[in-house]
C-alpha cells in the first residue's frame, strides 16, 4: 500500500507490502512525537522554549539531550560542516530530528513487514536488502528528474540537501563565501549519515565535499551553480544500475505518467 | 576513545620524528588501511588525523609497553609479516625487504612491500590492490565531473520513490514525488 501524509513541515510517503493501516498509524505517530519535540515552527514544542530560553539544555528531555549530543558528535566528523547552531545561536537539531525520526519509524516497519520504503522531506529510507529504484529532483524544475539511481546493496538510505536561493535551512560556514553546490544527495547505510553529510556538503562546499567522499562509506550526487554535475564511482554505479533494471516494483499497474 | 585517539597521534608524531617521515608515512599506510578494515566508515573517519592515531593505537594494543618513541618505531614492523631482513631493536631500521600483511578494504585487498637500504625506505610498492573480481583498482572515492544525460534514465514513472530537497509542503506539492502519490 502506499500512503501520503503530512508532518514535521514537510511531506511524507510510505510505500510497504503490507496493507496495514494500524503500522501505518504507528509510523505516523513516531514522526508525530519527534514533531512535537523538536519543531521550531511549534511554540509549545521542547526545542522553542529552549530557544526562548524557558528551558536551559542540561533540564532537557533524554531524547533532546541525544539529539544535540549526536548533533555535536557530527559537528566534530564533519570539521564543523554541519552545525545545531543557527548564526544567532538558536539550537536548531532539525538537520539531525528528521533522520533520528527516520531511523525509530524504520525500528516499527522492520518489525512488521518486509519491504518498505519511507521518504520524509526527500529523504528516503528502506528495509534492509531491497534494492529500489529512486528518482532524485532536479533542483532547477522539480517537475523533471535529474537522475535516476538504483544505490547498491547494503545502502539504506538517501539523503538530499539543497542550498540558499531555495529558502533553505542550512547554515553555511562562515569561509566560505558563496554556495557551490545547489544539491547534494548522498547514499548512505544509514539516514543520519546521509543526512547530515548532504547538509554538510552545501554547508562546507568543495573541501567537505573531499574530504566527505574520503572518509566515509557513501555515494555522493552534487549539483553546481551552473549546473555541472558531480558523482563518485559508486555514485556512477548506482545510475547504471538503474538502466539496467527496468522493473518499477512497487508501484502499482496503471500508475505510468509520460 | 578520544585519549587513546590523542595518545594515538602523539605517539605518531614520535614515530615520524624518530625515524622519519617516510617510515611514519608508510606505517600509517598499512596500519591505517587495517583501522579502516576493522571498523565502519564511521568511526574510522574522525580525520586524516585520526588515521595516523589509530595507526599507533593498533601497535599499543598489539605491544602495551610501547610508550617511548623508539618503541613506537616498530610500527614499521606491525604490518610485515615475512620479511627478508633483520628487525632491528631500537635505531631505524634493518636493511631489507619487508612485506605488509595483506588488509582487506572496502576498495579490496590491499599489501604493501618497503625496501629499507642504509635505514631508511627507499622503495614503496604495493603488491596487491584488487577489487573483490580480482581487478586492480585506484584508491579513490572522490567526486568527478558526470554529465546529465549520464545521469537520467528514467521517466518518473518507473521510479519507486522520489528524494530532493523538499522544504515546505507547497513545494513538495509540485514535485515528482506528490505525482507518484497521486497516481498510486
Amino acid at each position: 500500500m502506499n500512503l501520503h501524509w503530512s508532518t514535521m513541515g514537510t511531506e511524507a510517503s510510505l510505500s510497504m507490502d503490507a496493507a496495514d493501516d494500524e503500522l501505518a498509524a504507528r509510523v505516523a505517530a513516531v514522526l508525530a512525537r519527534a514533531d512535537a519535540r523538536f519543531s521550531l515552527y511549534r511554540d509549545d514544542s521542547e526545542l522553542s522554549r529552549i530557544a526562548h530560553g524557558e528551558l536551559d539544555l542540561v533540564d532537557a528531555s533524554v531524547p533532546m539531550r541525544e539529539a544535540y549530543e549526536r548533533a555535536i558528535t557530527w559537528r566534530s566528523l564533519t570539521g564543523h560542516a554541519f552545525t545545531p547552531h543557527r548564526p544567532d545561536g538558536v539550537l536548531d537539531l532539525s538537520g539531525i530530528v528528521k533522520a533520528t525520526a527516520m531511523e525509530d519509524a524504520a525500528d516499527v516497519l522492520d518489525d512488521a513487514t518486509g519491504e518498505w520504503l519511507l521518504g520524509v522531506g526527500g529523504d528516503l529510507l528502506w528495509a534492509a536488502g531491497m534494492r529500489p529504484r529512486l528518482g532524485v529532483v532536479d533542483p532547477t524544475d522539480r517537475d523533471r528528474l535529474l537522475a535516476t539511481i538504483r544505490p547498491s546493496a547494503g545502502r539504506r538510505a538517501l539523503a538530499t540537501s539543497g542550498s540558499a536561493e531555495r529558502g533553505d535551512h542550512i547554515w553555511r560556514r562562515h569561509d566560505v563565501p558563496a554556495p557551490v553546490f545547489t544539491q547534494a544527495t548522498v547514499a548512505a547505510d544509514d539516514i543520519v549519515t546521509a543526512d547530515v553529510l548532504a547538509t554538510a556538503i552545501i554547508a562546507g562546499g568543495e573541501a567537505t565535499l573531499d574530504s566527505v567522499t574520503e572518509w566515509f562509506d557513501v555515494d555522493v550526487l552534487t549539483v553546481g551553480c551552473s549546473g555541472e554535475l558531480r558523482a563518485t564511482p559508486g555514485m556512477r554505479a548506482a545510475v547504471a544500475d538503474a538502466r539496467d533494471v527496468q522493473a518499477p516494483g512497487m508501484l502499482p499497474p496503471g500508475s505510468a505518467r509520460t | 576513545m578520544r585519549t587513546r585517539a590523542i595518545l594515538g597521534s602523539a605517539l605518531a608524531a614520535f614515530t615520524v620524528l624518530g625515524v622519519g617521515y617516510e617510515v611514519g608515512q608508510a606505517a600509517t599506510a598499512v596500519d591505517a588501511t587495517s583501522a579502516t578494515g576493522a571498523t565502519d566508515a564511521t568511526s574510522a573517519t574522525g580525520s586524516s588525523g585520526s588515521s595516523s592515531g589509530s595507526t599507533t593505537n593498533s601497535d599499543q594494543t598489539s605491544s602495551s609497553s610501547s610508550g617511548s618513541s623508539g618503541s613506537s618505531g616498530s610500527s614499521g614492523s606491525t604490518g610485515s609479516s615475512s620479511s627478508t631482513g633483520t628487525t632491528s631493536s631500537s635505531s631505524g631500521y634493518a636493511d631489507g625487504t619487508y612485506t605488509g600483511s595483506s588488509v582487506s578494504t572496502r576498495f579490496g585487498n590491499v599489501q604493501v612491500q618497503v625496501t629499507i637500504s642504509g635505514g631508511q625506505i627507499t622503495d614503496v610498492a604495493a603488491l596487491q590492490l584488487t577489487d573483490h573480481d580480482g581487478r586492480s583498482v585506484q584508491i579513490s572515492n572522490r567526486a568527478a565531473p558526470i554529465l546529465r544525460e549520464e545521469v537520467l534514465s528514467a521517466q518518473s514513472a518507473s521510479v519507486q520513490m522520489v528524494g530532493g530537497a523538499t522544504y515546505t509542503s507547497q513545494a513538495y506539492l509540485s514535485s515528482l514525488q506528490s505525482a507518484l502519490d497521486q497516481a498510486s
